[in-house]
């Protein structure tokens, strides 16, 4: 045995020893979770541990040609990049425990463009080059994750996200439930004397696609289906008095009321069926169509759309209410986006408040003024959750003083109607009374107009605040051109006026995100109820509201929904492509995490709020929500010089 | 009479053994700077704490070359001993004496220690108790005079931290207070990784205390000694 061989050999033991300990830390980040054991094996003894104490360079680009790919075992690492001729170091961005660097220019076979330096004393695993790419050749997991770097961890949160509310479905609408509690109502049944012109309208009256033929014993004998009647009646000589024993299908197949929605949906692909009959000792009990099954895993935002518009009463809409959370669910566990959510509330909320007002107009009477109802706030960008607070007002279209207060008189009463049954439904009475009931938000455009080009000219710290409200302004009810003519007023008096421009873009970078100091991971609250947490509207997503609504009011941008400012604000060529892609991502990322909070708030009945604790996200969130709140500051930076503040 | 010495005092010498005991490297004098230099970190686990009776049940060993320790290239083995009862050191180290059983030959274990070692100077938290096993074991085992030089990692942290405000910290004490994140304790490798990782800082800290070479880390751990022996 040579010196090298005992050594591997006598060896091998420490090395599982010592290793098992580092395969399990690697085991806990991405990739190396997703990485097989050979191939993290392999990593993990052709590495080198090294250490670094703060303030050490660890690789810079005057090194030439990266030769290792570092993996930070402890400890925190920052990026510094030279700014032109003048030497300015900008922060760029930071790695910490369980991060990897730099992948982009070991595969470029280049130096790095940042010096990484030590932010404090960080041990890091160091894998050489030719061992970099031997396991970049054979890991699948390994490249995939080198060669998309961050957005393919967004895939992997994603997927989280969905197989966690996937999961919360399964107690709820799992395939394994039972078919008998899934048949809910009796099923319809005949004599086989029946004749046919009977036995359809039997099945017109009871609004079923099947019709199942049993003797006296309630055995079943036949079935007899939509599906069957098309065939009769594509038959020329078709008889309507012939009785149905003679058209049925014989001995359906049928299952006990225990099997599972599994069992029957197999059953129905495997043998071209759209029903099964559910039988329990030799006696018909229920009847499973494809459409109960369905109902299990579609969304029927058609349905639920319409069921909205042609609710009765506010009752009803309080019903529907649930199941708008429930369709939320499913969105999510289908993959749906926060973007893609957010719209599909927004629509079901205007649905929701369209009826409302209609609802309350047929019992309190018609005023006799045509109105429009406008939105404000998220609500007014399209960007409510399920728990929001109601922002709105009126607008009417006056002639002269007098009659706008005519009118208004005549509107109030059935505007404080309409916000009260709003808070009905879900949409809570606004603390701020920013509401159409009251008599200074029931307004004629006149009124309006001068009221916005007030909170213009007087840029006072109330008048800022009420611009991120009213500015964000959309109808919802009533004829639009009204609303849209405010719009345009607005938007030329704000591109006129440079003092109010910078005055919002100063307020706008007030709620800094919580990015401690240069090195910290997350600024938490350090005191009170609400220690260790932090607020994900305030300080995660007002940053993103308020900044591009700066921009996108300056600029002419009439679109009140952030997202699509920011994709407006690109295409004029206010923000560059990349930064506005970021920036809506990151946007988005931060929304995806509030509605996750807030329907498990839901779930666990828990009063909902803003606040996260975000030592409960798991690593991969944390991470995309700390990279989410930087694009933040980027933003908000980028006004700073914008404005020269 | 050399020979029968040598014969009376390890009977059972086996030929092999005596070749692989002939090449072993003497001590190579060290001459790079400290940051190149190659150390070998042991940590020995023993039957109980009398250098002159108890015996090594398992020897624990970790490179570090150039400031770095390579994961693939530790040393670890469980030595055979007969009669190894149930001590209090046992539930320490939790070596169950079935595995002290099965363990390598005493001699083939220490030969594959030291060939690992090779020249390179000795590292170990409490280096002296070390030292004093195994040069008793090469003793016992070969006659061989083991002088290899010991460096104190216990030492060495205390003089390049005099900060510390801690009195007679353990191995446990310096983890906590560079906040080290020990995966696994309490057997021979992992405290001898342990130890190796305080040295990676410990490497750092003298290269900036100015302190270049392995000889100025031995002076000024021999002017450390002299300063603790006159505050006593």
């Amino acid at each position: 045995m040579s010196r090298s061989e005992a050594f591997a050999k006598t060896g091998r033991t420490a090395v599982q020893q010592n290793i098992q300990g580092t395969l399990e830390f690697l085991q806990k980040y991405p990739p190396f979770n997703q990485m097989d054991l050979t191939h993290l094996g392999f990593l993990v003894e052709n590495c080198q541990l090294r250490f670094y104490p703060e303030g050490e360079n660890i690789i810079i680009p005057e090194d030439g040609p990266v030769e290792f790919f570092y993996i930070v075992k402890q400890g925190r690492i920052y990026g510094e990049r030279r700014q032109g001729q003048d030497s300015n170091q900008e922060t760029t961005f930071e790695i910490t425990t369980g991060e990897c660097f730099p992948i982009a220019a070991l595969l470029g076979e280049r130096a790095t463009r940042t010096s990484h330096i030590a932010a404090e004393d960080t041990f890091c695993l160091l894998l050489d080059k030719a061992s970099f790419i031997k396991l970049f050749s054979q890991c699948n997991a390994f490249r995939d994750f080198s060669v998309r770097g961050i957005s393919s961890l967004l895939d992997q949160s994603n997927q989280q996200i969905q197989t966690r509310a996937a999961e919360t479905l399964g107690s709820q609408y799992s395939m394994e439930t039972s078919l008998s509690v899934l048949s809910m109502r009796q099923p319809i049944t005949c004599e086989g004397h029946f004749p046919l012109h009977k036995a359809v309208q039997l099945m017109h009256e009871q609004q079923v696609g099947s019709l199942v033929i049993t003797d006296e014993m309630q055995r079943p004998q036949g079935i007899f289906t939509l599906r069957d009647l098309r065939r009769v009646i594509a038959d020329a000589n078709a008889d309507l008095r012939q009785p149905i024993s003679e058209l049925m299908t014989l001995n359906p197949f049928h299952l006990p009321p225990h099997a599972s929605a599994f069992d029957a949906a197999l059953a129905m692909t495997e043998r071209h069926i759209a029903h099964v009959c559910l039988v329990q000792d030799g006696r018909l009990v229920g009847v499973i169509s494809e459409r109960d099954l369905f109902s299990l895993q579609r969304v029927d935002l058609v349905h639920l759309a319409r069921a909205v518009r042609h609710a009765g009463s506010v009752e009803k809409l309080v019903q529907l209410r649930e199941e708008i959370r429930s369709l939320v669910d499913r969105m999510i566990a289908h993959g749906a986006s926060s973007e893609q959510v957010t719209r599909l509330i927004t629509l079901l909320n205007d649905h929701t408040v369209s009826r409302v007002i209609e609802l309350c107009i047929e019992e309190h009477g018609d005023p006799g003024v045509p109105f429009t109802w406008l939105v404000f706030g998220s609500e007014g960008r399209k960007e409510q959750t399920l728990y929001t607070d109601q922002d709105n007002g009126i607008l009417f279209e006056a002639s002269s003083q007098e009659e706008a207060n005519a009118m208004r008189q005549k509107l109030l009463p059935l505007a404080r109607e309409i916000n009260l049954a709003l808070d009905d439904c879900g949409f809570m009475l606004c603390k701020g009374n920013i509401m159409a009931g009251n008599a200074e938000l029931c307004l004629s455009r006149q009124e309006w107009s001068r009221r916005f080009s007030k909170i213009v000219r007087e840029a006072s710290p109330e008048n800022l605040l009420y611009s991120t409200i009213f500015f964000d302004l959309r109808a919802i009810w009533g004829p639009v051109d009204g609303c849209q003519a405010l719009r345009r007023e607005l938007l030329s008096m704000i591109r006129g006026n440079d003092m109010f421009q910078r005055m919002m873009a100063q307020s706008a970078i007030q709620n800094r995100p919580p990015l401690g100091g240069l090195f910290r991971n997350f600024s938490l609250d350090k005191k009170g109820v609400e220690k260790d947490t932090l607020d994900l509207k305030i300080k995660g997503l007002a940053p993103f509201v308020d900044g591009v609504r700066v921009l996108a009011l300056s600029h002419g941008v009439e679109s009140s929904n952030t997202s699509e400012r920011i994709r407006q604000l690109v295409s004029k060529g206010v923000i560059e492509r990349l930064d506005g892609d970021a920036y809506v991502e990151a946007y988005h990322f931060i929304q995806q995490i509030r509605m996750q909070q807030h329907q498990q708030q839901a779930r666990n009945e828990l009063a909902y709020s803003n606040r996260m604790y975000p030592d409960e996200l798991n690593h991969l969130d944390r991470r995309i929500l700390r990279e989410s709140f930087r694009q933040a500051q980027r933003l908000q930076t980028s006004l700073t010089f914008r404005y020269q503040l | 009479m050399k020979i029968l010495n040598w014969f009376r005092k390890s009977p059972e010498l086996r030929e092999s053994d005596a070749l692989r005991l002939a090449a072993l490297a003497a001590p190579i004098p060290a001459q790079q700077p400290l940051a190149q230099q190659r150390f070998v970190v042991v940590d020995l686990e023993t039957s109980g704490l009398n250098t002159l009776k108890d015996k090594i049940l398992s020897i624990g060993a970790v490179t570090i070359e150039n400031s770095a320790i390579a994961l693939g290239q530790q040393f670890s083995c469980t030595l055979r001993r007969a009669n190894h009862a149930v001590s209090e050191s046992v539930l320490i180290h939790q070596i169950p004496p079935s595995e002290v059983a099965a363990g390598m030959r005493p001699e083939k274990a220490l030969l594959s220690f030291m060939e690992y070692v090779g020249g390179s100077p000795l590292l170990a938290y409490h280096a002296s108790f070390d030292q004093r096993m195994l040069v008793r074991e090469m003793n016992d085992a070969f006659a061989y005079h083991l002088r290899h030089p010991f460096y104190d990692v216990a030492e060495i942290v205390q003089l390049l931290y005099p900060e510390h405000n801690m009195r007679n910290p353990g191995l446990d004490d310096w983890v906590s207070f560079f906040g080290l994140q020990v995966l696994q304790r309490h057997n021979a490798s992992a405290d001898a990784m342990v130890t190796a990782e305080l040295m990676l800082i410990l490497l750092k800290r003298a290269e900036r205390q100015g302190l270049k070479t392995l000889e100025d880390l031995d002076v000024s751990l021999q002017n450390w000694r002299r300063r603790q022996q006159n505050t006593l």
